[in-house]
């Protein structure tokens, strides 16, 4: 018995050190590496990073978290941070990077050129990747789609316990808030939360998908969602999901006015990036068509390079007007919009 | 332990002096040593709270402190009654009674830890849903005006219990085989009924073993995020998490943590309150084993069916969702590299385990050897790591690691050498990290089954002049065995299903399968997250499955 716990733990020491020790040595030996810290846990991303080794021979090495949490990382590691480049889902995380000192403004044509302006910091300190919108999705059987306008609609009687959005702690949440301040003002925003919580059908909980199901399930008619959620349910290996995806329609608000509220995914390059080139170049190859291509193929994001179509799912939906806001001010106002949560009781 | 305070000394400040001269030794130091390196992170966190909360700090005590209390007393309250109930239950049949399929249920009682609880929670929901097996069900039998909606306050107090129980089964099991036998013989002989034996004998003996393992499950029920924020209940760990990222005030999060800590802090000291009331140490350490009794073939299928709903609610019902989910995701998920790392997470959560149970043993002994009595409390500030939410402890890690390591890189400039972060982003950190997370659960099984040994023996031994380290391997090592075991295999489970710290400090390229079925279920895949958890299951189950075998033989 003892000789196998003896074998056990040696086996165990040289899977975990063993291997750690390889991996430092590779290190040295090629030189060239990307380090990315990134929110975007996607399994096509892995495929993007992979085709960036195949052209260039930088390998992509990855640390994985949430964005605060490598926010946190990084301003602990300061000046010995490796992160080169770091990747969010939301805007407002990297502005709030930005604030905080983590990154730092690079000059790359190609990336002022291909992204639209308000889609990228003004001082070139993050770049937008990929587009998501906040659509309401609605009951086909229950819902005509003339009856829906804006988001500030949604607070009249009419939705009076059918609204299905999920909870606060959620950044689309926030930064759609704070879209809203940024147009309506801090009263109005407020006054908006609370009319969307007096219409709740439910106390928020669950992901995007589950609001979706919800309204499905005739819980609720109308839900505040991500639409790429809803392109990967549309082609989700469970065929229940897929159906309950059909069942709905999609509806892009604020189309009489500023447009829908939309985020992007985004990168930008750390502030002691030790190999600053080869993040540039990692970065520019994000929005390369292919990858782009593959952003929207494979996730359902909408693309940020105007040369590549959405992937038909998607695009069935139409074109859209978007809301043209400039994306710093989602970060500036995130703090603000969290406040107006709790102030609502909008859970 | 030696008396040192009595009355009749004077309690003046010479005297205590005089006395803390005395009876200070070696053994003295090193614990204070030990506890000050697994404390550092506590501590560093603790000296954030002089900086004062942040200003957002009465906009939470106003809108949002009653509801977490609220919530958290809700849940500490029903996962008490529930894991009592599963977990004390199943503990007294399988060790008193005879009936079908009880040796593999002894070991399947153990599996539901082996399940992360937010995949747990996320299999319910799968479950109940729209669209979901149950839904289907019901469908398929004509009640579907049936919808039950497990995403609530109830629901997660059933998960988290559910996932939770076998704390306190391991911790009353393992008192029931090795303590139980004589007293259920003199019991037996004066002619006590078998319910009377049970409830007036059985359960207050066992009660500082059952209590130890409620108190972790506790801790963790308090600390859990994902299950939580996912059914939508607000509780002080969702609430640190919003206060530190979403208002982005680190510091009120260290309050409310604080906060936490106080409740956690009164959970330890009413376990050890309690147990001073019901002290005892077994005359005869060598028990044998207890004695099964055999009833009617009619019982025996009613005492499985008691002992197979937690096994079956806790483990086979989520297990069956997610293989459903497996089944159907194989072909885009599942390629080589998942068995890389199972192999590397497996040898991580060995390895830390060790590590852990190590630094448990030597706070548990180092203690004891001290002749100061207020030497075994201050012990205790070493357990709550447990209570801290992993991502403040992964904080408190790197704010003296990185202090250290920008120190080694001056130090080893001068001589001319570039050495970059030497602790951070490297496996040491995440061991260290560990071992200050899991203290606890390694320390609560090895204290309880020292605390049985009876002292004569080893003092017998010393008296004799052989030294502390000696007789511990010779003696006291030997009589503790199942409790070590049991707490190898427990933070050995816990490693693997870690999250949130390994997330922070995992080293480029290593990954763990947590951190792989986290990457889905956080980008709404959990279907996808399904593949990496059943590894999670399966590598944990090897393990779980051997050492049993080997508490068994024993």
């Amino acid at each position: 018995m003892k000789r196998v716990l003896v074998t056990i733990v040696a086996f165990a020491l040289f899977t975990a050190c063993g291997d750690n020790s390889t991996k430092e040595v590779k290190e040295t030996e090629t030189g060239q590496v990307v380090n990315v810290y990134t929110h975007r846990h996607y399994e096509p991303d892995q495929n993007i990073f992979k085709m960036f080794e195949e052209q260039t021979g930088i390998k992509v090495k990855v640390i994985n978290a949430s964005a605060d949490e490598l926010i946190q990382k990084m301003k602990m590691e300061g000046e010995q941070s490796p992160a080169d480049v770091l990747i969010t889902v939301d805007a407002g995380r990297l502005s709030r990077a930005k604030e905080q000192g983590l990154l730092q403004s690079i000059q790359s044509e190609v990336l002022e050129n291909a992204i639209p302006s308000h889609l990228q910091d003004v001082d070139n300190q993050w770049f937008g990747l990929t587009k998501r919108a906040r659509i309401i999705a609605y009951a086909k059987d229950r819902v005509k789609p003339e009856e829906l306008t804006s988001y500030e609609d949604l607070v009249s009687e009419r939705w009076k316990g059918k609204i299905l959005v999920r909870s606060s702690s959620n950044i689309y949440n926030q930064s759609l808030m704070a879209s809203i301040i940024a147009n309506d003002g801090e009263e109005g925003a407020k006054k908006w939360a609370e009319g969307i919580v007096a219409n709740m059908a439910r106390s928020p909980k669950g992901s995007d998908r589950d609001q979706v199901k919800a309204v499905v399930a005739g819980e609720g008619d109308i839900a505040i969602v991500n639409s790429y959620y809803i392109g990967k349910m549309l082609n989700s290996p469970d065929a229940e999901e897929v159906a309950t995806a059909q069942k709905i329609g999609i509806f892009f608000p604020n189309q009489e006015d500023r447009g829908t509220h939309i985020n992007v995914s985004g990168a930008g390059v750390a502030k002691y990036a030790p190999n600053k080139e080869n993040a540039i170049r990692f970065i520019e190859f994000l929005i390369s068509e292919e990858a782009q291509t593959v952003f929207t193929n494979a996730n359902f994001e909408y693309p940020i390079l105007e040369s590549v179509e959405p992937v038909e799912d998607i695009k069935v939906w139409g074109d859209f007007k978007e809301d043209n806001l400039e994306l710093d001010k989602l970060g500036e106002n995130n703090k603000k919009a969290v406040l107006i949560f709790d102030e609502t009781g909008w859970k | 332990m030696k008396q040192v305070g009595s009355n009749k000394e004077t309690f003046s400040l010479k005297s205590r002096l005089k006395r803390l001269k005395r009876d200070s030794n070696r053994w003295s130091i090193f614990t204070l040593i030990i506890v000050l390196f697994l404390a550092l992170p506590i501590i560093f966190i603790g000296v954030e709270l002089f900086s004062g909360p942040g200003e957002t700090w009465n906009h939470i005590v106003q809108h949002l402190l009653p509801e977490y209390i609220w919530n958290s007393l809700y849940l500490v309250v029903f996962c008490s009654v529930l894991v009592l109930l599963f977990g004390v239950s199943s503990a007294w049949l399988v060790s008193r009674f005879e009936f079908p399929f009880r040796k593999q249920l002894e070991w399947l009682l153990i599996l539901p830890l082996a399940i992360p609880s937010y995949i747990v929670g996320y299999a319910y929901a799968g479950m109940f849903d729209y669209g979901g097996s149950l839904d289907l069900f019901f469908r398929a039998m004509n009640f579907d005006f049936i919808r039950i909606d497990i995403m609530n306050r109830a629901g997660l107090a059933f998960v988290l219990s559910i996932s939770l129980f076998p704390y306190v089964y391991v911790s009353a099991r393992a008192f029931f085989l090795n303590q139980a036998n004589n007293l259920l013989e003199a019991s037996k002989m004066l002619g006590v009924g078998e319910r009377k034996t049970f409830f007036k004998l059985m359960l207050p003996l066992a009660r500082p073993a059952i209590v130890a393992g409620l108190v972790l499950v506790l801790m963790e029920v308090l600390n859990d995020y994902g299950a939580a924020s996912y059914y939508g209940v607000n509780t002080f760990t969702t609430g640190i998490f919003r206060s530190w990222f979403s208002l982005e005030e680190p510091e009120t999060a260290v309050y409310l943590s604080a906060l936490l800590i106080i409740i956690i802090f009164a959970l330890i000291l009413f376990e050890k309150w309690q147990v001073r009331k019901v002290k005892f140490t077994s005359s005869k350490t060598n028990n044998t084993h207890i004695q099964r009794k055999e009833t009617k073939k009619s019982i025996q299928w009613v005492i499985f069916s008691v002992v197979f709903l937690p096994v079956l609610l806790g483990f086979v019902l989520p297990v069956g969702q997610l293989i459903y989910w497996a089944f159907i995701t194989a072909s885009t998920v599942f390629d080589l590299e998942f068995i890389l790392i199972s192999l590397q997470s497996f040898g991580i959560a060995i390895v830390s385990a060790l590590i852990t149970v190590f630094f448990a043993l030597l706070l548990i002994y180092f203690s004891k050897w001290s002749a100061l009595r207020f030497i075994k409390n201050i012990a205790r500030i070493g357990v709550l790591g447990y209570a801290i939410p992993g991502a403040v402890i992964a904080i408190g890690i790197m704010i003296p690691t990185i202090a250290l390591d920008k120190w080694l890189i001056d130090v080893l400039a001068q001589f001319g050498i570039d050495s970059g972060l030497i602790i951070n982003g490297t496996l040491i950190a995440l061991f260290y990290a560990y071992a200050v997370r899991f203290l606890a659960v390694a320390y609560n099984p090895i204290d309880s089954t020292a605390l049985k040994v009876d002292n004569s023996i080893p003092d017998s031994s010393k008296v004799l002049g052989v030294g502390n380290l000696k007789t511990f391997f010779k003696i006291e090592f030997p009589l503790i065995k199942t409790g070590v075991f049991s707490a190898v295999i427990l933070v050995f489970i816990d490693v693997m299903k870690e999250l949130p710290l390994t997330l922070i400090l995992k080293p480029y390229h290593i990954d763990t399968l947590a951190v792989k079925a986290f990457e889905y279920a956080s980008d709404e895949m959990v279907m996808e997250a399904s593949i990496p958890s059943l590894f999670i299951i399966f590598t944990a189950m090897i393990p779980v499955i051997f050492l049993n075998k080997l508490l068994i033989k024993k």
